[in-house]
């Protein structure tokens, strides 16, 4: 007797044809593991190559090298991406100069261009050369330019632009009430300081569930600086950060997050005016709760 | 015995459609790989910044960290085949000085025991 079986046995081998295929392609003997791109980097290296972007900007002030460089990692949003490594590096304390780079190449981005940079600043004309990067070769980056860099200092020969009568921090959150709180305080002017204290506010905030030290630093026009550091002292302990890492919050804008009952000296970096005696002070709701109030200091350079 | 014939010729078709798509169409995409892996060029560019940053820090034992990441090659041997890329696509001339002052550089480094910031 004859079996009918048709062709079904062809289908069957064909599909078992793809899965051994399958297989071998992708568990057995996958493409290649060389030539990868920085996008596929484990994030702990990708974090690490933007930092080496960051160093290179702030070595070069080559904003778009450096953007084209960022372009190849992949990322959703690069200023977020940055702000948030520079605060992830800051929190970690190890690296404050990689924190910096990361936040002054996140300003630069914000703005446009490389005036964040506060010390470096690139020659008037770039010279037109040749590609240079490697990822030029993919038409994925700008034209370098050569840059010459020079340190820059204050000129105190100028006469400071006059102060605004009343500063408006760029701070969104709402001052809902000044109060005088329990420590009193007297600044302590050190003299030829860069940096000035304008104003000291003492913030009530409901918004702001705990004690910080809000520092804006601005030229003397009120246009806020990124970028520059600031040290807070306390007893047995010393911090830095710098402003602009929060970019939303402002340019200039920079916290720190206190500790009840300890006692801080917080001044901007090179030989500023130190702030003494800040300290957590409570405030109080209508309801008669208590929260965390906030200082919030205003720098200027004259 | 000729359907067995047949049988082996579709599946050894099915094989190489399998190769094909695994292969060619949707090979497998690699994620979470390290620098060593990046495709020269990139590692070239890589090199550069490190080079662009030691220019501006002057901390050798700096660069040769940043460098470390590429590979177990001695830190020279890196910027050296580096700037045998840069030769060929080729770099700017600035660039390839500051390559060429940090291979210079790394000749002549030896691991420090003071630590540096990667």
């Amino acid at each position: 007797m004859r079996e009918e079986r048709g062709h079904w046995y062809l289908l069957t081998g064909f599909v078992i044809g793809i899965v051994l295929g399958l297989v071998y392609a992708w568990l057995i003997s996958p493409q290649q593991y060389q030539d990868t791109s920085p996008a596929s980097l484990l994030p702990e290296f990708k974090a690490q190559y933007r930092a080496m972007i960051a160093a290179a900007f702030v070595a070069t002030g080559n904003l778009p090298r450096a953007e084209a460089r960022l372009a190849l990692l992949g990322d959703g949003n690069v200023e977020r991406a940055l702000t948030e490594q520079a605060q992830r590096t800051l929190g970690e304390g190890n690296y404050p100069l990689e924190a910096q780079a990361l936040g002054l190449l996140a300003v630069a981005l914000g703005q446009g261009d490389a005036s964040a940079l506060p010390t470096l600043v690139p020659s008037a004309t770039p010279t037109e050369s040749q590609s240079s990067s490697a990822s030029q070769s993919a038409n994925t980056e700008p034209t370098s330019t050569e840059i010459t860099l020079e340190v820059t200092t204050p000129d105190v020969s100028t006469t400071p632009a006059p102060l605004p009568t009343e500063q408006t921090p760029q701070v969104t959150r709402t001052i809902l009430s000044t109060a005088t709180p329990l420590p009193t305080r007297t600044p302590t002017v050190t003299p030829g300081s860069p940096f000035v204290l304008e104003s000291n506010t003492f913030v009530c905030d409901t918004n702001l569930p705990n004690p910080l030290i809000q520092v804006i630093a601005e030229d003397s026009s009120g246009e806020p600086l990124p970028g520059q550091e600031i040290i807070t002292t306390w007893e047995g302990g010393e911090d830095y950060y710098f402003t602009g890492l929060k970019p939303e919050l402002g340019l200039g804008y920079a916290d720190f997050l206190m500790t009840p009952g300890v006692v801080y000296q917080v001044r901007m970096a090179g030989g500023g005016q130190t702030v003494p005696d800040i300290t957590p002070a409570e405030c109080e709701t209508q309801g008669g709760r208590r929260y965390w109030g906030s200082w919030l200091l205003v720098f200027s350079r004259p | 015995m000729r359907r067995w014939i047949w049988f082996l010729i579709v599946v050894l078709l099915g094989v190489g459609v399998g190769l094909l798509y695994g292969w060619l169409v949707n090979p497998v995409k690699y994620v979470d790989t390290t620098p060593a892996k990046l495709r020269s060029d990139y590692q070239a560019d890589y090199i550069l910044m490190v080079a662009e940053a030691y220019r501006a820090e002057g901390d050798l034992d700096l660069a040769a960290r940043r460098l470390a990441v590429l590979g177990d090659s001695p830190p020279a041997e890196i910027v050296r085949q580096a700037m045998i890329l840069a030769a060929q696509i080729p770099y700017a001339d600035s660039d390839q000085e500051l390559l060429s002052q940090l291979a210079s550089a790394l000749q002549t480094w030896s691991p420090s025991a003071g630590g540096a910031q990667p």
